[in-house]
């Protein structure tokens, strides 16, 4: 029972990171620029804030749910910090705050749902427009902008010739596996977004687990938001809009069911290779946005209907 | 085997994207602008297709699909320099936000000319880079020019809105000083409000429809771009008022043009971003070249009437 469902799970990766392969070898074939190991870490780095955003996604869409708020609140979080930061807080100070922050707004999330008993759409939706209003509010609806060096190096530095931002999310990837596959709060996931009921009959106290998963989504919000604040050396509070579709579609190209109970974190990592890859290789080709946003919607959908044919033929 | 016709899809899709592609090895010059879905900076990118195909030159033009994307044109900046152009024209998203691209290209010897928006100096200075030019108009000025207009057609009094851009933009930011210190001018001009429409035509209409519930006996309506005042005409004609209230845009877009012609607009200021696109391509072949090129230059402003 459970070699076969490790098969399974293994078997749509799989699919994933067969199209992922194809993509790049299309694009080494059309672009002698695309194959160099600079233009790699440049993807690698392109992908890490939605990768990481992704990562939150994943436990979010495993437990049955959907979290539409996370654009918002990695705006709420990075000017929430860039305030504190020019206010002459420390650097590792501020960054635990701006934590804090998306760590709030996720609980909130999870206790209106979890208790509140409001359906997660709904929800999110809700927290979606609230964090944004009061980014906007925070900010007076202008980007705050100027760090320290110290700062910035989050997202220029390097370490062992490889961007701080893809260790974190190499970082952010290996913890969410472990937990996800090693702790109770990953079993419980799977479970809750499997059978809510019946793992509530178990005795599992499911308000908070699900209460956890969404703060956990919150606290990788904030995350990202370290790194677009050090990144544009600025705090917009108008960034991230539209960064939950793309967190979704991650999570979804990288075999995740969007009914719960089943995915895989590294999917997910793939998932956002995919779209950094595709980005990266259509703006090496020179190609129109327009043309671009096409050919990210077809993919979306090829990657999916790959990955459904694959498991139906091993199921 | 079910996948394999999936497989030549993608495949299919990508070679149909590239081939075109394939034969510009020579350097090129790219053109990123903020989006392509505004009329004006459809302008600009046909002003710089003219002037690549005079001199030749291939051009890759690019666009984040939201105006205001500096993530997504960062991105593009930084994936065009692994393309290796010869030279970036950049309209910048946001005037603080794209100096770490403007960094890496510098880092990387691509020359960037700035169109349009202004970087912020003084942050670029402080971060150390650097930009070849400044091609633009002079948005102060362009404000100033169209709060004139509107206190010449008021007879030096009456009650002024204005639309606003999304603050913190350097643009807006400048028109708005202009038009300020025209009616800072005037005695009797008072603003009685000043509300941000984001740009965009919607919200123009919705904000200055809400300006009209809490003063109906506005005269007059600045809109920090024509995307806005002409949500506002729209606006306007919808509370059947098109023949009290004026209205001045900026940017002088084609269908801004078709309302002042109509008479339910009256004026705009044209910013030639055609010549903007043109002057930029051109410059950047000279900075190629090896030829230097002065740090400014002016495109000319002009108010566009009946």
């Amino acid at each position: 029972m459970r070699a076969k469902s490790l098969f399974l799970q293994h078997g749509r990766q799989f699919g994933t990171l067969i199209v992922l392969i194809l993509l790049s070898a299309a694009l080494w074939a059309l672009s002698p620029h695309f194959m160099s190991l600079s233009n790699w870490l440049n993807i690698a780095q392109q992908t890490a804030i939605n990768a990481i955003i992704a990562a939150g996604m994943t436990f979010v869409i495993i437990s049955a749910g959907i979290d539409l708020s996370v654009g918002s609140i990695l705006a709420l979080s990075g000017v929430v910090m860039a305030g504190a930061l020019q206010a002459g807080v420390p650097v590792p100070l501020a960054i635990l705050l701006c934590l804090a922050v998306g760590s709030l707004c996720g609980s909130a999330n999870g206790l209106l749902i979890a208790r509140g008993k409001l359906p997660p759409f709904i929800a999110t939706l809700g927290m979606m427009s609230v964090a944004r209003g009061a980014a906007l509010i925070f900010s007076d609806g202008r980007p705050v902008s100027g760090f320290t060096p110290g700062f910035r190096a989050i997202a220029n530095g390097e370490f062992l010739a490889i961007p701080v931002p893809v260790w974190i999310m190499a970082a952010v990837y290996l913890l969410a596996h472990l937990v996800l596959n090693r702790t109770t709060l990953g079993r419980y996931t799977y479970a809750i977004g499997g059978n809510e009921e019946a793992t509530l009959l178990s005795g599992v106290n499911v308000r908070r687990y699900k209460t956890l998963v969404y703060s956990l989504a919150g606290l990788l919000s904030g995350l990202a938001a370290v790194l677009l604040t050090a990144r544009l050396n600025s705090a917009q509070p108008i960034a991230g809009i539209n960064y939950e579709l793309d967190a979704i579609a991650a999570t979804v190209i990288g075999g995740t069911s969007l009914l719960g109970g089943e995915g895989h974190i590294l999917g997910t990592l793939i998932g956002a290779f995919i779209m950094g890859v595709l980005r990266n290789g259509l703006n090496l080709l020179g190609v129109s946005s327009f043309v671009q946003q096409t050919v990210i919607g077809a993919v979306i959908i090829i990657a999916v209907l790959l990955d459904m044919a694959m498991k139906k033929r091993r199921s | 085997m079910k996948k394999v016709p999936v497989l030549i899809v993608i495949l299919g899709l990508f070679i149909s994207c590239g081939q075109r592609r394939q034969e510009q090895a020579a350097p090129a010059v790219a053109l990123v602008m903020k989006t392509l879905n505004n009329p004006f900076f459809m302008d600009m990118q046909q002003g710089a297709e003219e002037a690549a195909k005079t001199l030749q030159l291939p051009l890759i033009v690019q666009a984040a699909e939201r105006e205001l994307d500096v993530e997504k044109q960062m991105q593009i900046i930084e994936n065009l320099i692994q393309r290796k152009v010869a030279a970036i024209c950049l309209t910048p998203a946001g005037s603080r936000e794209v100096i770490p691209a403007i960094l890496k290209a510098n880092q990387a010897g691509i020359p960037v000319l700035i169109l349009d928006t202004r970087v912020d100096s003084a942050a670029l200075a402080e971060a150390g880079g650097e930009v070849a030019t400044f091609i633009g108009s002079d948005n102060f000025d362009g404000g100033r020019i169209a709060g004139e207009r509107i206190i010449e057609k008021l007879g030096g009094e009456g009650r002024v809105a204005i639309l606003e851009g999304i603050p913190g933009h350097e643009t807006g930011d400048s028109r708005l000083r202009g038009f300020h210190h025209a009616a800072g001018q005037a005695k009797g001009i008072r603003i009685v409000a000043s509300q941000t429409a984001n740009w965009e035509r919607d919200q123009g209409y919705n904000v200055f429809q809400n300006i009209l519930q809490s003063h109906p006996d506005v005269q007059a309506v600045f809109g920090c771009n024509d995307m806005m005042a002409l949500g506002a005409v729209e606006a306007i004609a919808a509370a059947g008022r098109t023949a009290d209230i004026l209205v001045v845009g900026f940017d002088a877009i084609t269908d801004a043009r078709e309302a002042i012609a109509a008479g339910r607009m009256e004026a705009s200021i044209a910013q030639n971003p055609r010549e903007m696109g043109r002057l930029a391509v051109e410059n950047a072949a000279r900075l190629i070249r090896g030829e230097k090129i002065p740090v400014y230059i002016p495109v000319r402003i002009e108010l566009v009437q009946k």
